[in-house]
């Protein structure tokens, strides 16, 4: 990219493989559908074989039609993408019978991803997302590019949003503002008091020509990973593989005692339906490795199709630590988190932060999200969290007793806690579930009451968060807890807004960062 | 709670009272704007019930009966309801309160609004009201207040709009 001035756009185009790619889903979808209308009539499949003789070059020659059309399409819609980079927009122009021109603001920057489906990852191409908070369908994709350049391209924009801006001075040589981040020093993660876990990001010394962008990648320090065999034990522990296995069971007693077999014809769709959702959990979360980086939350993950996450400091919504009931014996946890823009639509793996991990990991990525909860002993409050109840609450204000008759089981474990920097709620019994929302984070927040709740003196408080599968919710209040917290809490989050970090998380540290450099240990 | 607030507001009567805040309420001509869909939907199964079953068979008057009940029920309450929704706007956020039997309060504070929908369908211009909406990233904020009168409406709306833009928050 030369350098830009503000009117002067230069449009970049995706790689000339791309169509190919694209092409072959399209062609592969309509194949696996016809497929299916074929197999659908395997009663008939006498007769076909008869016909097929004559019918094998028509089919072929359909196909053929086909992967044509394809290909071509995808072609032409190569050649009108075009996108382009600018201070403070990513320009993104698409589209071949509607054209369409998006424009996404940096300072608006959610997360960016880097997804490789199999077929790309087979030619070395890889696809870039922006999520801008837009809601479903809003966030720009650029795909697909040469993996080092969607790399690049990904240190570009987070450069860019983070307020570095990067000069290229005329000689070639990147200006000190973009020469590598400022070193971060973070706090250790909960339960290491006194020791003190540094992040430094060494300068950046690989040299940089002046067609490239000056932003470097980031460094980045890993913090957990999930082993395979973790992930298949935790699977086999979930309720969803028990359903299967029942329901094969059940469709095998029922086969054996009718002795008729198109039952399990006619069962097979529940049953690969069911062994998909597993398969696909466990492609989508396979390899988990989670690391923190002066660009924020990095987590990599994928069997077929790998996504590497970057979400930047202050982006992250809510965040909900959850364990069923099987996984209590090896004290498993799921942490899950909103971040606006990733909507789960089905693929639901891109709000994980955690798969499974014990209760330390989990731990951890949380202190990813939250590195200070604002309290002297984080450890005995996330342990309260986690496994107290309102026997031993210190900080936690539980349901009174007289919510036992609108929930017998978990009245003792409903809970809220709130501390300088984050609100805390814990429910469930059955399954436990811890959600944390900075106080900066907090959209609205509602109370409600229903009828038996009001002849009880007791109400719901919710926090409204951005769409995702974390849901602030606790049940069954105490009435004047609930509206003291109410208004408590709408201060606090407006004071918690007035000191919150930039949108651009660099910007303070920007111009002292030739001091921040020098930060001792 | 561990951590106190600079001020802290003295005990409420009621979750749905907080105190300080003067509510106001949306016009009484919200009741027919609710009331007539209502009707129309109802009405139309009830007709047709009542001259079946005096033409065909007596059977037919429990066609006409549910849609009868449920149209006494609406009747009775939708008032209760109208008169019960209110909203008041404070220094740093507004809040809405609504509902008879299931109540709910909203507090949503300014900074967070991305942006406001005024409101008006047919029948709606015809009783001469409007309904505000507030938008925030959330997707579960329910801050709708209907029944306002067309100029209060606006007026709130661009308060709204002020204040929001003097309070932005991000997101």
């Amino acid at each position: 990219m030369s350098a830009p001035t503000t009117t002067d756009h230069v449009w970049r185009r995706v790689h000339p493989v791309t169509p190919f790619v694209r092409g072959w889903t399209v062609l592969a979808a309509i194949v696996v559908i016809g497929g299916q209308q074929v197999l659908q009539d395997i009663p008939d499949g006498a007769e076909l074989a008869g016909a097929i003789d004559g019918l094998w070059w028509k089919v072929l020659l359909g196909l053929a039609v086909v992967a044509a059309v394809a290909f071509g399409y995808a072609a032409l819609a190569w050649r009108m993408t075009a996108y382009a980079v600018d201070d403070d927009v990513v320009h993104l122009r698409k589209g071949v019978v509607f054209r369409q021109q998006r424009h996404a603001r940096l300072d608006r920057l959610q997360a960016v991803d880097i997804r490789q489906p199999l077929l790309a990852r087979l030619f070395g191409l890889a696809e870039l997302t922006l999520e801008v908070a837009g809601g479903s369908g809003s966030g720009v994709a650029i795909g697909f590019l040469k993996e080092a350049d969607a790399h690049l391209l990904r240190a570009d924009l987070l450069a860019r949003a983070a307020g570095l801006k990067a000069e290229r001075a005329a000689d070639g040589s990147t200006t000190a503002a973009a020469d590598g981040a400022p070193a971060v020093v973070v706090r250790a993660p909960y339960g290491e008091p006194g020791a003190s876990g540094h992040l430094e990001s060494a300068a950046d010394t690989r040299p940089v020509s002046p067609s490239e962008p000056a932003a470097p990648v980031a460094p980045e320090q890993p913090v957990y990973e999930v082993p395979p065999g973790r992930l298949i034990v935790s699977l086999l522990r979930s309720v969803g593989v028990w359903l299967v296995v029942l329901l094969l069971v059940g469709v095998g007693v029922v086969v054996a005692v009718t002795r008729n077999a198109s039952i399990l014809v006619s069962a097979l769709p529940a049953i690969l339906g069911g062994a998909g959702y597993l398969f696909q959990r466990f492609a989508g979360e396979f390899g988990f490795r989670g690391a923190v980086s002066p660009d924020g939350i990095r987590l990599r993950h994928g069997l077929l199709e790998t996504r590497a996450q970057t979400i930047p400091p202050g982006r992250v919504q809510a965040v909900s630590l959850s364990q069923g009931p099987f996984w209590r014996g090896p004290d498993w946890w799921r942490v899950k988190v909103n971040v606006a823009g990733y909507v789960s639509d089905g693929k639901e793996n891109q709000n994980i932060l955690l798969p499974v991990g014990p209760r330390d990991e989990a731990l951890t990525a949380l202190w990813l999200v939250l590195p200070d909860l604002g309290v002297e002993e984080p450890r005995e409050l996330l342990d309260e969290a986690l496994w107290g109840d309102a026997r031993t609450d210190r900080w936690f204000t539980t349901s009174p007793r007289r919510a036992r008759w609108l929930d017998p089981l978990s009245w003792r474990h409903n809970g809220v806690a709130v501390t300088d920097r984050a609100l805390l709620i814990r429910t469930g019994r059955w399954v436990k579930t811890l959600v944390v929302v900075p106080h900066e984070r907090t959209q609205s927040i509602g109370l409600g009451q229903g009828p038996w709740e009001r002849r009880l003196h007791l109400a719901d408080f919710s926090l409204h968060s951005t769409a995702g599968p974390v849901r602030p919710v606790v049940y069954h209040l105490d009435a004047g807890d609930a509206a003291r917290l109410l208004g408590e809490q709408s201060v606090r989050a407006r004071s918690a807004r007035a000191h919150a970090t930039p949108e651009r998380w660099m910007e303070r540290v920007a111009e002292v960062v030739p001091q921040v450099v020098e930060t001792p240990r | 709670m561990t951590s106190t607030p600079a001020e802290m507001p003295p005990q409420s009567p009621g979750p749905f009272d907080p105190p300080g805040v003067t509510w106001r309420g949306v016009s009484p001509r919200l009741v027919p704007a609710r009331l007539i869909p209502a009707a129309i939907t109802l009405g139309v199964p009830l007709i047709a019930g009542v001259v079946l079953a005096l033409l065909v068979s007596p059977w037919f008057w429990i066609l006409a009966g549910v849609p009868a009940a449920i149209l006494l029920w609406v009747v009775a309450v939708v008032p209760r309801q109208v008169r019960a929704i209110g909203y008041a706007e404070r220094d740093d956020d507004l809040l809405i309160r609504k509902g008879v039997m299931f109540r709910s309060l909203v507090v949503v504070p300014y900074g967070r609004m991305q942006y406001v929908d005024v409101e008006a369908g047919p029948l709606d211009r015809k009783l001469d009201i409007a309904k505000l909406q507030l938008h925030t990233a959330s997707a579960s904020t329910d801050a709708v207040i209907p029944g306002l009168v067309p100029d209060e409406a606006e007026r709130l709306r661009d308060r709204l709009t002020v204040r929001g833009k003097a309070r932005l928050a991000g997101l």
